[in-house]
């Protein structure tokens, strides 16, 4: 029994996998249908239930709803875990729930992290239609505003703050210096003093982060800097968790300076929602995103906007590179492989949804977690830790391009 | 025609003048140099990824062996009764191999050094050794640990570092003393970390240790995933993470002890060297008790001119010079003093005279046993050739938050033990 | 002259002084013969890059990636091509090798080349930054393979080798992947791509077939920096992931935008002064003077980051203000002047009005 399932989860699987991401979006084309989300969709059902379920979605060809999408994602993780489980059998994550859980708990921390930042990437694109290769950069600049204002508080003035207010001035900061670059290199183009304006925006965002990071290793220095600790406990521990006589979870650890930092993230992510939804000016940047032309009847200023948007982004970068000062050592090159996450999360969640980003920051996190605990070689785990958010990105950008919430191309 | 070339011939003028400007003028001392001056090339990391805490230490410790070279009693080198002023060059190797090679290439061919020494990358050294060997320029390593690096043989090649081999064996002795039953090892996926980790692993398996070795990537930031994998499992006795260099040392260590998974009364926090230096505490404030090597003395066995330096070091940094600051120190000198037994700049009556190196400077006695004259018997192991044997390595614990490297206590080799005990149970006080 | 003719004189000319130039004594030792064979490795990446990019519109940051796998094709089946095959005592010549990672290269570059169809702009540049992130990553990791960080170490092209061999190899392969370049640029094909970059849909509506051409730009573009790569570091002998970190990426990408990235040409001359000014502003000693007695020194002020620094700078105020590239921006400058001035002259001859000429 075992073998047979081995066989057709090892063999058959990806192979009608492969047969559902490139024959069912023609099916669904001869017919006249909407074929954007077919071919991700027959990827899963190939891969979960084979040719029956393709014969199904052949012959039926049914419009997809969500609910049938994610449904097959969680059958398909599913299986793959089943995979997993069958031929690792005495790797931790398939013997230990507790410590899976403490993982995925662990990744979901920071996941709200990577989701703040990548809420600004969102934001600027749903605006402005512009990916910031910057971003990476104005988070490290964050961090060390955060960093500088601490310092100088702590030996000029002589109080020691927390580095909760270090985020409010790294968010001025970061907010300021983004406002100008847009101001001064971005706004050109929307007033059509630019040919190729998209090729552009790729290429001076670019070119502005790689002069901030080297700027800032020059004028700082290499050496790595940490800010003091949002609590001052040591780390947390749950006692194991029984029902009854029955164990149902064991030991679990926190951080509390880690929960901290997630729960300004959540406390940051729930002020953006209410300003977006809430105040007049939120709207307005909504209803450019929608439509810049309709906004700009109804009294809008669309390059206000821009920059407005811009700034936020870059605002919400700078802080959530001041949430983790205390939590990691801060050199001027920590921004790229942020900068790598944030693009993950967005695409991950649909480029231009806010909702999309909050997701998908979260997925990262998990999978980021997962991936590296329960990865077969423990040797080789937490080498490949930024490898298995990528491989996500690379099969999400092949299959449905437009992420879990995103806008048609 | 006539305008446009008046252009180009002014944007050439233009930039003459520029380079002109930028050409370093050094100052004017009382010695009375009538030779040319004599150039010898140093190297370091003075950016990522390389170590560049210690480069920037390593290239200020040249500077200043060169000032001290040049002025009274010393007055630079002395060739055929003329006074010969010494020039370093320090080359940036951005700790790779590749940078490495082309930095010697430069210092070799375009600035014309007669000699080679510093660096603190060894695989860096490896490849800068492809050039020097070529080239036969005496090369005298101030801070490279890799074995190969003199077991290689090469007869332009020198050392005063110590290899790795002795390097580890120290930790690896300490440890075992200890009897521990199950050790972690984490290591950077590099030549030095994989280095470590298998020659560890290797000492302590045989003294019938459990050990599981992880690697990670340089640069990495976010370790928890890994070292909950690790507390997922019965507590280790040791989490040895020597094979994990610089900063991401600092990331690692601290995390782990903010996880309270090292060092606790289970499990010995065992931090690369360099956690000897100021940032420690400023990026590990968790780190109390950690344990970890130093190369060379303490301040306790100073002589006068390792005093000397290590005031002027603390004068300049606010804190206590490391050993890759003597280390540089030193190996400018024990050159200098070589072309002038040498009489000559010739490589190979350079590297016949440091052979024959005796001079006693910041670190101690120098002097190198094997080489050309006298090859490295069969039961001497071959990385002896060309190294100097006497560096002292010993093992310390931190016991109080913020302590410097120098009060820390030492625990390995007994001989040298400070507090009387080989290893401090977090939470006490020896 | 025409301009034209005028063009390719100065071309020709700037050619032979290139050929002649390692055998006077003007560059006088290895070091500055070996810039300048770095000088002309840059300028195939950027070059080839322009065309990829600039020309195509196809905005790939996974140039160096593909480089790297030419190279490390190249370097493994160097090592380990004999046991491979199984030949007994036998040895792989390097050109084998390198041939076999120009068309592995080649082979990558086909199958990102065909993913990446749906992709336009700022995806097409999120998926290869991931493309060559996983490749630096799996490098690295796999350093039993690889060598990982510690490098791959190659065995030289021929059995006795100098810097200058080297230098006529490397400027042999960039004027060879020059005129391939420009003739595929200037043929039917290049004005396809161009029509693609401008507008994909009304190209497509024109009868261009977009999937061949999208493909088999990113083939040629991959094949040309998999086989650069792979004579490169043939030459330096060994390979380390640091050499397709992002910022090697960024600063090919400089190169091309300050030599103007829609002209091969401008991209080549670009990349190869920039990367030796890059290479001369390393031995600025800033911060590094000392004086004896007051000591002074500047450690965190390094000329390693400010050199990079300045040409962030210089990048973004080039495609603010000079989009075509620096080097059109001061023939620009220098003809108009020209013109300029001749004007004025001509304009004092045949009207001189008083105030003008006691301005």
């Amino acid at each position: 029994m075992h073998a047979i399932i081995l066989i057709w989860l090892l063999l058959a699987g990806p192979v009608w996998a492969a047969v559902g991401a490139l024959r069912l979006p023609r099916q669904y084309h001869r017919r006249g249908l909407d074929s954007s989300q077919s071919s991700y969709v027959g990827t899963l059902a190939g891969l979960v239930a084979g040719p029956f379920a393709l014969y199904y979605l052949w012959q039926k060809t049914p419009s997809l709803s969500r609910r049938a999408m994610v449904s097959l994602f969680i059958a398909a993780l599913a299986e793959l875990f089943i995979i997993f489980a069958l031929f690792f059998p005495d790797n931790l994550c398939a013997t230990n729930h507790t410590y899976v859980t403490q993982q995925v708990l662990n990744g979901l921390t920071i996941g709200t992290i990577y989701a703040l930042m990548a809420i600004g990437l969102t934001l600027i694109y749903s605006i402005q239609g512009v990916v910031s290769f910057a971003h990476g950069q104005f988070y490290m600049v964050g961090g060390y505003a955060s960093l500088f204002f601490l310092d100088a508080a702590a030996e000029d003035v002589g109080i020691e703050l927390n580095p909760v207010w270090g985020i409010i001035v790294a968010g001025f900061v970061t907010m300021a210096i983004g406002i100008l670059f847009e101001r001064f290199f971005l706004r050109p183009m929307h007033t059509g003093q630019i040919e190729r304006a998209r090729e552009y925006a790729i290429l001076i965002t670019f070119g502005f982060g790689f002069f901030m990071e080297y700027t800032t290793l020059a004028t700082i220095g290499p050496q790595p800097h940490r800010a003091g600790r949002f609590i001052q406990t040591a780390s947390l521990r749950l006692e194991p968790l029984t029902v009854g006589d029955t164990p149902l979870l064991g030991r679990l650890i926190f951080q509390p300076n880690r929960l901290a930092s997630g729960l300004i993230a959540v406390l940051l992510i729930a002020a953006l929602v209410y300003f977006l939804q809430r105040t007049w000016t939120g709207r307005g940047l909504r209803a450019v995103s929608m439509d810049k032309q309709a906004a700009a009847v109804t009294g809008i200023n669309p390059l206000g906007m821009n920059t407005l948007a811009f700034g936020i982004g870059t605002m919400l970068a700078g802080m959530s590179g001041a949430a983790l000062v205390p939590i990691f050592d801060w050199v001027p090159w920590v921004g790229a492989a942020a900068a790598t996450r944030s693009y993950v999360v967005v695409v991950l969640g649909g480029l231009g949804s806010v909702p999309g980003a909050l997701l998908g920051g979260l997925v990262l996190g998990v999978v980021e977690a997962l991936g590296s605990g329960c990865y077969p070689n423990p040797s080789k785990g937490a080498s490949y830790i930024q490898a298995f958010g990528l491989v996500i990105f690379a099969v999400v950008l092949l299959l449905k391009p437009t992420g879990l919430f995103g806008r048609k191309l | 025609m006539l305008n446009y070339k008046n252009r180009i011939l002014a944007l050439f003028i233009i930039a003459a003048l520029l380079s002109v400007s930028f050409t370093v003028v050094h100052a004017q001392d009382e010695c009375n140099f009538e030779g040319e001056p004599i150039r010898i090339g140093a190297t370091g990391p003075l950016s990522a990824p390389g170590t560049v805490l210690a480069g920037i230490d390593m290239q200020w410790a040249f500077n200043i062996a060169e000032a001290d070279l040049n002025a009274p009693p010393n007055c630079g080198i002395e060739l055929d009764g003329v006074q010969h002023p010494v020039e370093v060059i320090f080359g940036d190797t951005e700790g790779l191999p590749e940078r490495g090679a082309a930095v010697a290439d430069r210092l070799i061919n375009e600035n014309g050094v007669v000699a080679l020494t510093g660096e603190y990358h060894s695989a860096v050294g490896l490849s800068m050794m492809d050039v020097a060997v070529e080239a036969n320029i005496p090369t005298v390593f101030s801070e490279t640990f890799s074995d190969q690096i003199t077991a290689q043989q090469a007869p332009n090649t020198f050392r005063i570092a110590p290899t790795s081999t002795i390097a580890s064996s120290a930790i690896s002795e300490w440890l075992i003393s200890l009897e521990p039953e199950d050790v972690v090892i984490i290591a950077e996926n590099t030549d030095f970390g994989t280095g470590i980790a298998e020659s560890t692993q290797a000492n302590l398996e045989a003294a019938g240790v459990n050990v599981e070795v992880i690697f990670v990537e340089l640069g990495t930031q976010d370790f928890l995933p890994i070292l909950s994998r690790i507390q997922a499992g019965d507590p280790p006795d040791a989490i040895h993470t020597t094979g994990v260099t610089g900063e991401t040392n600092l990331n690692l260590v601290q995390q782990m002890a903010e996880l309270g998974l090292a060092p606790t009364e289970d499990t010995i926090c065992i931090a690369n060297q360099v956690a000897i230096t100021p940032e420690f505490w400023e990026t590990v404030p968790d780190g109390n008790y950690c344990v970890f090597r130093k190369i060379g003395l303490g301040p306790a066995s100073y002589n006068e001119i390792a005093q000397s330096l290590a005031d002027r070091y603390n004068e300049t940094f606010g804190s206590a010079a490391q050993s890759w600051v003597f280390e540089s120190y030193d190996s400018l000198f024990i050159i200098a003093d070589a072309i002038e037994r040498a009489g000559s700049t010739d490589p190979d009556a350079v590297i016949e005279a440091l052979e024959a190196t005796d001079i006693t400077l910041a670190q101690g006695r120098y002097y190198f046993p094997f080489g050309l004259n006298n090859p490295v018997p069969e039961d001497v192991p071959e990385w002896m050739w060309h190294q100097w044997p006497d560096p002292a390595v010993t093992v310390l614990q931190y016991f109080e938050e913020g302590q410097s490297g120098d009060e820390a206590a030492i625990l390995w080799p007994e001989v040298r033990q400070t507090h009387g005990t080989s290893y401090i149970v977090p939470g006490t006080t020896p | 002259m025409s301009r034209q003719q005028q063009g390719m004189v100065l071309l020709a000319v700037i050619s032979v002084i290139l050929l002649i130039l390692p055998q006077t004594n003007l560059l006088g030792n290895n070091y500055r013969v070996t810039l300048i064979r770095d000088g002309f490795f840059y300028a195939i990446l950027a070059s080839s890059w322009a065309l990829l990019a600039g020309v195509s519109g196809q905005f790939s940051f996974g140039h160096m990636a593909f480089m790297a796998i030419g190279a490390y094709t190249a370097g493994i089946l160097g090592r380990d091509g004999v046991a491979i095959i199984g030949l007994a005592g036998g040895e792989i010549h390097p050109l084998m090798t390198i041939i076999a990672g120009t068309i592995m290269a080649g082979f990558v570059g086909f199958i990102i080349g065909v993913l990446l169809l749906r992709l336009r702009a700022a995806y097409l540049a999120l998926f290869t930054i991931a493309f060559s992130e996983l490749i630096r990553i799996g490098l690295i990791t796999e350093f039993q393979f690889t060598g990982g960080s510690n490098g791959l170490e190659f065995r030289p092209l021929f059995a006795s080798t100098s810097a200058r061999l080297d230098y006529y190899i490397m400027f042999v392969l960039l004027v060879v992947s020059l005129a391939v370049m420009y003739s595929l640029s200037n043929s039917r094909f290049g004005m396809f791509l161009r029509a693609i970059r401008e507008d994909e849909e009304a190209a497509a509506a024109m009868g261009v077939d977009i999937v061949r051409y999208k493909v088999l730009i990113f083939v040629i573009t991959s094949a040309i920096v998999g086989l650069a790569g792979g004579v490169f570091y043939h030459q330096v002998g060994i390979i380390t992931p640091n050499s397709i970190v992002l910022l090697q990426m960024s600063l090919v990408i400089a190169y091309a935008v300050i030599g103007g990235m829609e002209s091969l040409l401008g991209a080549t001359v670009g990349a190869f002064v920039s990367r030796i000014v890059i290479e001369l502003l390393r031995e600025i000693p800033i911060g590094t003077t000392i004086t004896i007695g007051d000591f002074s020194l500047g450690p965190t002020i390094e000329p390693g980051a400010w050199r990079f620094a300045l040409f962030g700078l210089i990048m973004i105020i080039t495609l603010r203000f000079a989009r075509n590239g620096l080097l059109y921006a001061i023939i620009q400058w220098f003809s108009e002047r020209h013109v300029a001035i001749e004007q004025t002259v001509s304009k004092r001859v045949t009207d001189p009005a008083p105030e003008e000429v006691a301005s």
